[in-house]
């Protein structure tokens, strides 16, 4: 018998009963997991799975399934199982500026479980890099573990400086550094720095290394204080106007070009960038070297800070106490740190595993650098910076006053600019400003 | 209802069956096929509708907690720089959607229509192969080929008009637009076209030779018999495009990796939507954008219709 | 004159000749890009002289793209099963009866037509959450299971159908429902061809509402598994490509199996209507 309504609704009807099929047959197995982990993080996700047989030898009978989500999925993702109550994990590693945006509404709604008393009895408050809480406390309490310091150096193409025979024991301040820069920065082919004109990612360390910051300890909003004009008028002419020394393509594959090609010859670099930067661009194995930021003046402050994960149990957990064994699991044990800082160049917030051995470990990617050390010398000085539930919006609205003073720039040069960077700025955390007294929490 | 029996025996000359059953079923028919659409619309469209009016006025964390605030979320839209980016953004996606689009649409049409062409099939097939693709899939496929440096786009640029290499087309705040309105081109003037095809080809064709018989030139043809010819079609495309921009959110959305882009350049009216309802969880602000944006694609679609219904009225 | 004349013949057909292979070179592209290894994605611009199907490995080793794949193809075509019978149904209701009420179904239809749908999805989530359906494909399915676009189109194409042919039929003592689908339905064939493909379209390239609904990785279809894989490998653009291609060949196979029916049914509302 023929099928009287054409080829289409019949392959249509062939497909779904196919597919409808196969999907009985290979149902999605159920979770057994006693507590279920989401990072977003690779590196992470692969130190993880090694870290978490052990834990699990430990407590017999316990099942941990880690799952790693995507970098931009994540916030979204969690925010509509908090708000469904429907696939919340246990816990989450979640990425520093998304964590505020997870504090909005009264405390008793927060997704998350107030870690405060667990970190100050255990002393782990002490034990850790106190400046790292900051970002995962509101209203004085605190919902993360930090996992990390990322203290900022810079990376330098070694081998093309050697060639220009630029000394960087002589580059101690940035006057020193855009002195050097102008010198080598060919327009087009070649820029000392790479730096972006169109978001702040950057433009925040650089503010942070000042002492400034998108919110103060009460979660006041302080991105148009003097430190942030001031950070702004030094940033906009490294990218833009006739002295640029700075530019920007993208990452990934472009960034690996570009790093081979000599377009940058330097990139800000926390320690996880370190490594990406050898992940991306391995043929500049032994070519690379590390050194501190130049200060802003003389005997300043050589470092800063840039991302951050924390892990937070949800209130959700069934089993808080074995998810807290399991955070301190993954982020205490100092032989596993280890491994893990050999893994993905990443110094754990804990200070004292920094004595282990493998942070003196020459790199022979980084020129035979120990680059452990050297992140490590600097994280005491990490500074504090200070989250709110509108950190993303900060964000926002910071990368849109720095793009508008990008351009007025690039249109009048200095002439008025300063004003405009003031009035810019303010404009900026005004809107901030509203859209927190609009929030009725 | 008086009139439902005359209509069940149209030709008198054989009855149909006057059985209880199969009148009934008869008369309650229209009514039973209708149905499924009537349920579904009750749940998931009334209920929606009278829901999301009520939470205009409140804001809410998630589905779960709601606070009461009266006309404040209107207040607020008013000075919501953010809202007004989005509205300006889709503004601008709209009008050059609208005026670069279709006149291309229309030209490649009529150009298609011509009797010089060969292989019409074939190339309407091109034109409108882009169109099979996702706005999901093209926003993954364009973000690759708007790379700097090493992108197709940039090659080609560079090799026919010396743009630079390095141009940051989704990284650079003014480049973004038109980095969508490009792609957008691509994936829709094929699209439009067909529309603008078939009318062109449902012209009546004795209209032109009595035009010829006149003394008409091609131009004066284009004026006088294509363009009131292809008129119901042209509206028809000029407004559903223009509602389709208005809902403008995939597309960016994916090309500028998840977000609305350097200096929110790419920041459309429905991905603030999403962004304050499913990000942030304020439904309630969520519902108070929508609306304004229902209301405006409504005011804009009977503007649309007057205007070109006034222009047949003075023709 | 006559050679003019066939100056604007070589001119436009080498124009249309051009325009169509600038709009065809993306897609060129994606395809070459599949095929490259990642060391030559950028070395040659189109295809390089090495084929390589590391793309296609990395893709299926690092997730499960075949699970994406069925997901997508069974959420599209139940739906459009689904959206086909109650779709036709209610547009041959509207067609060929007079009947109380009839008049303002036509007007709600086109004013929910002029309803941009995102107004709706905040109480729509909410609806859902409370029916149970967050994270099933029943929430996907059932609040789109009729298509207004899809009542219009065959309401058009069923007021063709001679009112002679559902009379004699009823003479014959055929029920409305056996006219509706032993008479009506095969004579939409073409109609049919089309709305499948616009209804498959429509569900296979749909991100929001599914990116809200569903919620574990396993369930994802395909647009929202791209975008997640966009995330994970962003350094891997030729995985990426893979999977972009693999996403739109079963509705460009589709495509070429249906295309006819599916211009004239597109355009079949706006020209006749």
């Amino acid at each position: 018998m023929r099928f009287p309504y054409g080829p289409a609704a019949l392959s249509m009807l062939i497909l779904s009963i196919l597919s409808g099929a196969w999907l009985a047959l290979n149902p999605i197995p159920p979770k057994k997991a006693t507590l279920v982990m989401w990072t977003f993080a690779k590196t992470h996700y692969d130190a993880y799975k090694q870290a978490i047989p052990s834990f699990e030898a430990k407590h017999p009978g316990v099942k941990v399934d880690l799952q790693l989500v995507s970098w931009q999925a994540v916030t979204s993702r969690l925010q509509a199982a908090f708000l469904s109550d429907l696939d919340v994990p246990d816990l989450v590693e979640v990425e520093i500026s998304a964590a505020g945006s997870f504090f909005r509404g009264p405390l008793k709604d927060v997704g998350f479980r107030d870690l405060t008393d667990r970190i100050k009895q255990s002393g782990l408050y002490d034990r850790m890099v106190q400046a790292r809480f900051a970002p995962y406390t509101s209203r004085g309490r605190i919902f993360g573990l930090p996992h990390d310091v990322h203290p900022v150096m810079i990376a330098y193409r070694r081998d093309i400086f050697d060639q220009l025979g630029i000394d960087v024991n002589k580059i101690q301040t940035w006057d020193d550094f855009i002195a050097v820069g102008r010198k080598v920065t060919i327009p087009g082919k070649r820029y000392m720095l790479e730096l972006p004109d169109s978001e702040s990612s950057r433009f925040e360390p650089l503010l942070y290394q000042r002492g400034g910051g998108l919110f103060d300890p009460q979660g006041n909003c302080t991105m148009d204080n003097e430190i942030a004009v001031q950070t702004m008028l030094f940033y906009v002419p490294l990218v833009a106007g006739p002295n640029r020394i700075a530019s920007d393509l993208g990452g990934g594959q472009i960034f690996t070009r570009a790093v081979e090609d000599g377009y940058f010859l330097c990139m800000i670099a926390p320690d996880w960038r370190s490594k990406t930067i050898e992940v991306d661009v391995p043929k500049m194995r032994g070519k690379m070297a590390l050194m501190p930021l130049p200060a802003v003046y003389p005997g300043g402050r050589r470092t800063s800070t840039w991302g951050g994960t924390m892990i937070g149990i949800t209130k959700h957990c069934k089993y808080p106490d074995l998810a807290w064994e399991l955070a301190l699991h993954l982020y205490l044990n100092k032989d596993d740190l280890a491994q893990r800082f050999r893994d993905t160049n990443i110094l754990p917030a804990l200070k004292e595993a920094w004595d282990h051995p493998a942070y003196d470990e020459p790199r022979p990617y980084w020129s035979n650098q120990p680059i452990g050390r050297l992140y490590a010398k600097l994280a005491p000085d990490v500074p504090f910076q200070y989250t709110s539930p509108f950190v993303a919006t900060a964000k926002g609205k910071l990368s849109e006053a720095l793009v508008a003073c990008v351009q007025y720039y690039k249109q009048n040069g200095d002439k008025g600019f300063e004003e405009f960077v003031r009035k810019r700025l303010k404009q900026s955390a005004d809107e901030v400003r509203r859209l927190m007294r609009r929030n009725p929490y | 209802m008086a009139t439902r029996p005359t209509d069940i025996s149209l030709s008198p000359a054989r009855a149909v069956p006057t059985s209880r059953w199969f009148v009934l079923q008869y008369k309650m028919a229209p009514y039973l096929f209708v149905s499924p659409f009537l349920i579904l619309f009750a749940i998931f469209g009334a209920y929606p509708i009278v829901k999301s009016l009520i939470l205009a006025f409140y804001v809410t964390n998630g589905p779960k907690s709601a606070v009461f605030v009266g006309l404040q979320n209107f207040i607020f839209l008013l000075s919501d720089d953010d809202f007004h980016k989005a509205v300006w953004n889709t503004a601008v996606f709209a009008f050059w959607s609208v005026f670069l689009q279709l006149p291309l649409s229309l030209g490649l049409a009529l150009l298609l229509n011509s009797r010089w062409v060969r292989g019409r099939e074939l190339l309407r097939l091109a034109f409108f192969s882009p169109n099979l693709l996702g706005q999901v899939f093209v926003g993954v496929l364009f973000s690759v080929l708007f790379i700097p440096q090493y992108g197709l786009v940039n090659r080609f640029l560079h090799f026919i008009a010396g743009v630079p290499l390095d141009t940051k087309w989704l990284a650079n705040p003014n480049l973004v637009m038109p980095a969508l309105v490009l792609t957008s081109l691509w994936m829709y003037v094929g699209f439009n076209m067909i529309y603008f095809l078939a009318a062109l080809q449902a012209v009546d064709k004795d209209l032109y030779e009595a035009a010829t018989v006149d003394g008409a030139n091609a131009w004066h043809q284009f004026w006088a018999v294509t363009l009131p010819g292809i008129k119901p079609v042209a509206v028809f495309v000029l407004v559903m495009s223009t509602i389709g921009s208005f809902q403008l959110f995939e597309l960016p959305w994916i090309m500028l990796n998840n977000s609305a882009g350097p200096d929110q350049a790419g920041l459309t009216i429905v991905m603030y939507l999403y962004q304050t309802g499913f990000v942030t969880g304020d439904l309630g602000y969520a519902s108070t954008v929508g609306w304004t944006l229902a209301l405006g694609v409504l005011i804009i679609s009977l503007f649309q219709m007057r205007v070109t219904g006034a222009w047949k009225g003075g023709d | 004159m006559k050679t003019f004349y066939r100056v604007v013949r070589i001119l436009v057909n080498l124009f249309l000749l051009a325009f169509a292979a600038l709009t065809l070179t993306p897609m060129v592209w994606l395809l070459a890009a599949t095929l490259k290894s990642p060391d030559d994605l950028f070395s040659y611009t189109f295809f390089a002289p090495r084929i390589s199907t590391f793309n296609f490995r990395d893709l299926f080793s690092t997730v499960p793209f075949h699970r994406y794949m069925i997901n997508s193809v069974f959420v599209a075509s139940t739906m459009v099963i689904v959206q086909l019978f109650f779709s036709s149904l209610a547009g041959f209701a509207l067609a060929k009866y007079d009947f109380k009420g009839k008049k303002p179904i036509m007007i709600l239809m086109l004013s929910t037509m002029m309803l941009p749908s995102q107004v709706l999805m905040a109480p729509l989530y909410e609806l859902i959450y409370r029916l149970g359906l967050v994270d099933s494909y029943a929430g996907l399915i059932v609040p789109g299971a009729v298509s207004v676009f899809g009542i219009f189109l065959f309401r058009q194409s069923i007021l063709q159908v001679p009112d002679e042919l559902l009379h004699a039929a009823r003479i014959d003592g055929c029920s409305e429902f056996r006219i509706y689908w032993d008479i009506v339905m095969p004579v939409s064939r073409p109609m049919i061809g089309a709305f499948c493909l616009i209804s498959f379209m429509g569900t296979w390239n749909s991100f929001l509402w599914p990116q809200i609904i569903l919620h574990k990785t396993e369930r994802f279809t395909l647009p929202i598994a791209l975008n997640q894989l966009v995330g994970l490998y962003q350094q891997q653009y030729g995985t990426l490509m893979a999977g972009t291609f693999l996403s739109v060949l079963p509705v460009i196979i589709l495509f070429m199996l249906l295309q006819k029916e599916f211009i004239a049914g597109l355009t079949a509302g706006a020209v006749k209507g």
